[in-house]
């Protein structure tokens, strides 16, 4: 940060700038007095409704205009003074820190710089501004000038709602596989076929973002065709291989979900075979770095091969196995009879003897993070696998029955003339679930004539083979397109229609498809019923599929995916591997699913006295009584670690490899529960590895040295924000675990908050962050609304958003109530049309960001 | 972990499961066929192959302090260069096929207005092969230049069944990887076949190899199933026009570029059957697995889909993005333990510098493999190496400053002639990057280029 900004200035320099709405400033105000909840709640409600009977009324654009209100220009007094005395001092035309001046600011009509309302509404709300340091109004000055901006702009927004609009939606990777899953029963490696998605203020759903290219169209086709000879069997597949690796730090001490008891270690997966045939297991296994077999000194080690559970074959391990002979690391089954349809494949080591290895100095659960530490002598050491590769199938003789052929062979032709009309009834069921809609005769005639062509070169199956690959591949399925109504006016918003707003709900809730009940109400035309969307919203979150909400939504939101990038120092972190990890990440999952599946208060996010462990993370927390690898709940005695600041996904996700990193552990916080984050770095600031790591002959913990860090100005104005939430969580370690010692020097985690809140601990932390409830159910419900609509908030979003959190707050702010009110926004449940003559080719138009930057850089 | 050489040949010997493609283009340029060869000798036939490497973080050796070292550039111009000190050493084998060009700047990747400032690991790799300014936007509205390699492909790719093909190591889906304003994809991608249009780059060498060989087992199964994914693309052009009615302008909009892309599919499938009339089947090594672990494994294995895909002449062109900006991976080999990123943040101190260095040292290192492979690879009565021109380098120089200048390139292979080798040529100060990707690109045929990016002038090499 250079000096002339002030901590968590945006770069955007214009936003002082007042941005007119075209035409706001010619309608009327709703007089305050109208402005209560429940009236704000009625007038939506009725606007939501109008919409079908007369769509003007809602898009706003016929209220007659007259000047601003009298009143609010004097209920604007005191907050203009307050903003004058408090705020112009940094915030003027001269100075304009960061990027800011408020000297003709109007707090009367906030509503004329929405940008700049919001950015004072954020700051004032989360405590940052005026800023460590300043003098600070009373706090209830400072609430009542945030009540006033919000209220005024609200109000102002409720009588014109905008519903914003994104460009169509593509099924992402998530969505495809999901939805592949729910209609073929077949669960396919997506990261095959489709490159990887483009990520925007977090999440992968951005439709603006979702690019369209020649590589992903193949990449649609190959899926296509791969997925449609797999569900309906292939018996004249040619042989192919898939391998699946294991990663080298998962531990292979204990035993793999899903592999036989009894066994340690291998890999155990669900594969598809395409065909009922021969096929090939061929098993790798890891080497010493000088070639030989890792762990060659246990003798009479195994690998069984099983599938469904029914050991196929049994291979010997030869000790001498060595990397320069001709076959390697590298073991094959002979040919083994397999029928078609997914299956369960496990290759693991039967276990040769029970009991602790009381080793004097052992790799902790035996992992190979480095294979280095493995070798020395005295060292109990155990063959690792390295991959299993399936080949085939060699000589096909035919497809077996399977769940997916199940689902799609709702009828058998007995004889020619049934040919056809068994053919119609199968692919329309199948394309009405594909294409989320009824299918017409269109449809059906251009499917058939896939059916026709692949019919006449290999029979009745390998014709509906070739319709389900059209059907997989249409544009139809793999983009969500929502239709315009032919009344629609150009800039004006529109209700949805109902087969599109099932879409919506199910991509929303279950990243997949609409079901048939979805279907049938959409049909029914009763989506438009508050009490039926209601109700069919309830069925959803209780239905299996609403993990996704916990698997995508959540996972997203809270930055899981940045676990995969930590690979903590081997040496100084033993406990942790791979297994470790995906339990830590599992943690999360289902402790987000509970709070979905049980209605639980979102702020038990934050605080529960509870988490998910298994067996391998209770170790880890030092939680007693949990055996098994499956994750259940622990009640947890220790106040530290209660809820998500708890987690061993988060401690972990904002460390380094070899320390913990207070900035990040702040930045996290800032940025994911409060809304708030921190500019990025600029590029001149020394880093942190730059600062002495020793001092006066011994080494300087983490906090010592940030503190030094911490003393350049250039710095400290972000830091002496950012460190104290971090470093409130130092007394847990890169792994998530609990300590008291950082190189050497007790742990320190007491500090100062950004609003002169003492802390002392993760405890206090987290009693902040109650504190700031409204703001973190804010960035909760932002994030949410984001995630559903598939595109990033606007300022004019913020007073859905505010709308959400207040309707909440009446059913004690429980998960259900914040999906009702996303799905009830107008932003969920209308679109609006494009001006005409807008240039078309810019898709994203009107979409500036009001929000501070989601990524930073990581320093 | 030490990979030993063997290790990652037998991941790639042939494994006999019969998966095989055709390779004419490859077979008409050997000696025994030369009749053959004086008929296909058109004007589009033995053209130079393109592959267009970055490297993030700039190099210790942009930083004064490693300048003055040698770290990057060595002391001597012309021929007799010493590449010792230089983390350009493990080339000192191919230094007959390489061409060094130091001193030249990326300015475009500079901040041009307050905004912009600090952003440049957002912008850089939008710059590397465009030198063009990205337009500092989070939405869909993107805009830089179009690429050289799409340049090139554009041109000379549209033969091939496949004009061009892009490759990358990192992930692109973790956060932290664009901030100040910049949208992900001008750090995800180094292609432009449009200032607007970026092009997604492969990670998964499986999914490379799919696409540049196809899927299916043998040579039947693969036109069968050309001929059923022809016969969809023919269907969905018509579907779209159907679907085009109910929708507003902008996604009618969008609809019409999805259909652009279907068409440019079905290009492919064309292509790929006018060369297989006349083609002969050849065996190929297995389909890789998944993405490698390894650093080193899983850049050498996207070595190899390339030489496989040049050798037969699938597609000529290549862009490959080796790292990704902010990257905090971690290379043991290197013998730094340092993350990427923190260690280019070096504070010019003479020891993090020297650290920086050996990174470097190592990413370079790896060249040398891809080089053997191209050099061991025959291609008519020459080989792959003498036919191919490969750009390495990176959009930032001093990454401990975030600056452009004294920027790491090298070029290497002879280029079919238009690279004599064994050459330093230092610019002069303040010479744009892109002069030298001038002269490359009237190098290798468009000499109706009159300027790219910020070019000034051509660039004798």
């Amino acid at each position: 940060m250079t000096d002339q900004r002030t901590p968590f200035a945006q770069p955007a320099r214009g936003l002082a700038v007042a941005t007119l709405r075209a035409g706001i400033s010619g309608r009327t105000i709703i007089r305050r007095s109208l402005a209560t909840p429940s009236t704000l709640v009625a007038l939506l409600a009725a606007s939501a409704l109008a919409g079908a009977i007369a769509p003007s009324v809602a898009s706003g654009g016929g209220l007659p205009g007259s000047a601003a209100p009298v009143s609010a220009a004097v209920d604007a007094e005191p907050h203009q003074a307050l903003v004058g005395r408090y705020c112009v001092r940094c915030h003027n035309d001269r100075l304009e820190r960061g990027g800011l001046t408020l000297e003709s600011f109007e707090l009367a009509r906030p509503e004329l710089a929405p940008e700049v309302a919001e950015k004072m509404i954020r700051k004032l709300r989360v405590g940052m501004m005026p800023p460590p340091g300043a003098p600070r109004p009373p706090e209830a000055e400072i609430a009542a000038l945030a009540d006033h901006l919000e209220t005024t702009i609200d109000t102002v927004a409720a009588a014109d709602p905008d519903p914003g609009r994104r460009p169509f939606q593509r099924l992402n990777r998530a969505e495809y596989r999901r939805s592949v899953e729910d209609l073929l029963g077949l669960v396919v490696d997506v990261e095959a076929f489709l490159p990887a998605d483009t990520v925007s203020h977090g999440f992968d759903n951005v439709a603006d973002v979702q690019g369209l290219s020649a590589t992903l169209m193949e990449g649609y086709l190959r899926a296509a065709a791969d997925i449609a000879r797999r569900a309906v069997g292939d018996p004249g597949a040619g042989p192919a291989e898939a391998t699946y690796t294991v990663p080298r730090t998962a531990s292979q001490l204990e035993r793999v979900p899903g592999a036989p008891f009894g066994s340690r270690g291998g890999v155990s997966i669900v594969h598809a075979f395409p065909a009922d045939g021969e096929y090939v297991f061929r098993i790798t296994l890891h080497s010493t770095p000088t070639g030989e077999l890792f762990g060659s000194r246990a003798e009479g080690e195994q690998i069984e091969v099983s599938i469904d559970g029914q050991r196929v074959a049994l291979l010997d391990l030869d000790p001498l196995m060595n990397e320069a002979a001709p076959a390697g690391m590298t073991m094959e089954t002979g040919p083994i009879v397999v029928r078609s349809g997914s299956r369960r494949v496990s290759a693991a080591f039967p276990v040769r003897f029970w009991g602790p290895i009381d080793d004097l100095l052992a790799p902790i659960e035996h992992t190979l993070a480095d294979t280095q530490i493995g070798i020395a002598s005295g060292i109990t050491t155990l063959p690792h696998l390295r991959s299993l590769a399936i080949g085939g199938p060699y000589r096909a003789t035919g497809v077996f029955d399977t769940p997916s052929r199940r689902r799609i062979f709702t009828c058998r032709p007995t004889a020619a003339a049934e040919e056809i009309p068994c053919a119609r009834a199968i692919l329309s069921a199948l394309a009405e679930r594909a294409y989320r809609r009824p299918v017409d005769d269109h449809d059906l005639e251009g499917l058939l004539g896939f059916y026709r062509s692949g019919a006449a070169e290999g029979g009745f199956e390998s014709g509906i083979r070739k319709a389900l690959q059209a059907i997989l591949a249409s544009p139809h399925f793999v983009l969500r397109l929502e239709q315009v109504p032919q009344d629609a006016v150009a800039g004006e918003s529109f209700r949805i229609g109902p087969l599109d707003l099932a879409s919506r709900l199910s991509y929303f809730l279950w990243a997949s498809g609409p079901d048939a009940e979805l279907i049938a109400t959409a049909r029914a035309g009763r989506l438009g019923e508050p009490a039926e969307l209601e109700r069919q919203v309830l069925r959803m979150l209780g239905d299996p599929r609403a993990s996704a909400l916990a698997t995508r939504f959540a996972a997203q939101w809270l930055r899981l995916q940045d676990l995969d990038r930590l690979h903590p120092d081997a040496l100084m972190y033993p406990h942790y591997d791979q297994t470790l990890a995906a339990s830590m990440r599992r943690e999360t999952e289902r402790f987000f699913e509970h709070v979905v599946r049980a209605d639980r208060p979102v702020l038990e996010l934050i605080d529960a006295d509870y988490t998910f462990v298994d067996e391998r993370l209770a170790r880890h927390y030092g939680l007693p009584g949990v055996t098994g690898s499956e994750h259940r709940r622990a009640q947890l005695a220790d106040e530290g670690r209660r809820g998500l600041l708890g987690h061993g996904s988060i401690l972990a996700l904002t460390s380094h490899a070899t320390r913990t990193s207070p900035v990040l552990r702040g930045k996290w916080v800032m940025e994911v529960l409060l809304g708030s984050p921190p500019p990025p770095p600029p590029p001149d600031v020394p880093d942190l590895e730059q600062t002495e790591a020793t001092a006066g002959g011994r080494a300087l913990s983490v906090r010592e040295r940030l503190e030094e860090h911490r003393s350049n100005p250039a710095c400290r104005s972000c830091h002496r924000v950012i460190d104290p939430i971090g470093l409130a969580l130092e007394s847990f370690d890169v792994t998530g675990a609990r300590r008291i010692r950082d190189g050497g020097v007790a742990v320190d985690t007491t500090g100062t908050l950004f609003d002169g809140a003492p802390l002392a601990g993760p405890a206090d932390l987290r009693n902040a962050l109650l504190k700031r409830a409204d703001v973190v159910l804010t960035t909760f419900t932002e994030n949410l609304l984001a995630y559903a609509l598939g595109r990033r908030l606007e300022v004019s979003d913020m007073p859905t958003v505010r709308r959400i959190v207040r309707e909440a707050g009446d059913s004690e702010h429980r998960f259900s109530a914040f999906v009702l009110g996303v799905v009830r926004s107008d932003a969920f449940c209308r679109s609006r049309l494009d001006p005409a003559g807008v240039a078309v080719a810019d898709d994203g138009a009107g979409n500036d960001p009001a929000r501070a930057h989601r990524e930073g850089a990581d320093r | 972990m030490i990979l030993t050489k063997k290790h990652l040949t037998r991941r790639t010997v042939l494994r006999g499961l019969g998966t095989t493609v055709a390779l004419p283009f490859l077979d008409a340029m050997r000696p025994a066929l030369g009749h053959a060869r004086v008929i296909d000798r058109t004007a589009t036939e033995d053209p130079t192959r393109l592959v267009c490497i970055e490297m993030v973080h700039g190099a210790a050796g942009s930083n004064e302090l490693g300048a003055s070292k040698n770290l990057w550039a060595p002391a001597e111009a012309g021929r007799d260069f010493d590449l010792t000190p230089s983390s350009l050493s493990p080339l000192e084998p191919f230094r007959d096929w390489l061409t060094i060009v130091s001193n030249t700047d990326v300015r475009n990747a500079e901040a041009f207005t307050a905004r912009e400032v600090g952003g440049d690991h957002f912008r850089s790799s939008a710059v590397f092969l465009t030198q063009a300014h990205p337009k500092q936007t989070e939405s869909s509205d993107v805009e830089v230049g179009v690429s050289i390699d799409q340049l090139y492909a554009q041109r000379y790719g549209q033969d091939t069944p496949i004009p061009s093909m892009q490759l990358c190591i990192e992930n692109v889906d973790q956060s932290g990887g664009c901030a100040y304003g910049y949208a992900c994809v001008y750090t995800d991608t180094i292609s432009w076949a449009a200032p607007t249009t970026p092009l997604p780059m492969v990670r998964d060498p499986r999914v490379a190899f799919d696409q540049l060989f196809g899927a299916g087992s043998t040579p039947d199964e693969r036109a069968a199933r050309r001929s059923t994914d022809r016969s969809i693309l023919d269907w969905i052009v018509g579907e779209v026009d159907r679907l085009r009615r109910d929708l507003g302008p902008a996604d009618r909009h969008r609809l019409g570029e999805y259909l652009d892309h279907v068409r440019e599919v079905e290009r492919r499938i064309q292509r790929i059957e006018q060369h297989n009339v006349s083609g002969e089947a050849r065996e190929l090594p297995e389909a890789p697995i998944g993405v490698p672990d390894s650093f080193a494994e899983h850049v050498e294995l996207m070595f190899d889909l390339q030489v496989l895909a040049l050798a037969s002449d699938v597609t000529r062109v290549f862009s490959f993005k080796m790292g990704r900006d902010g990257s905090a991976r971690v290379y043991p080999e290197s013998g730094v333990n340092a993350p990427f990123h923190p260690a280019s943040h070096h504070g010019g101190k003479e020891e993090r510098v020297l650290d920086f260095a050996k990174i470097n040292r190592y990413h370079v290192s790896l060249i040398p493999y891809f080089l053997e492979r191209l050099r061991s690879t025959p291609d008519g009565d020459s080989n792959l190496l003498e036919k191919t021109l490969i750009v390495y380098g990176s959009p930032m120089g001093d990454s401990n400053l975030h600056n452009h200048k004294r920027c790491p390139l090298f070029l290497a292979g002879h280029a079919n002639g238009a690279l004599a080798g064994g050459v330093h040529h230092r610019a002069e100060d303040g010479t744009p990057m892109a002069n030298v990707m001038l002269s490359l690109l009237h190098q290798l045929g468009l000499d109706d280029v009159e300027s790219f990016g910020d070019s000034t002038a051509p660039f004798t090499l």
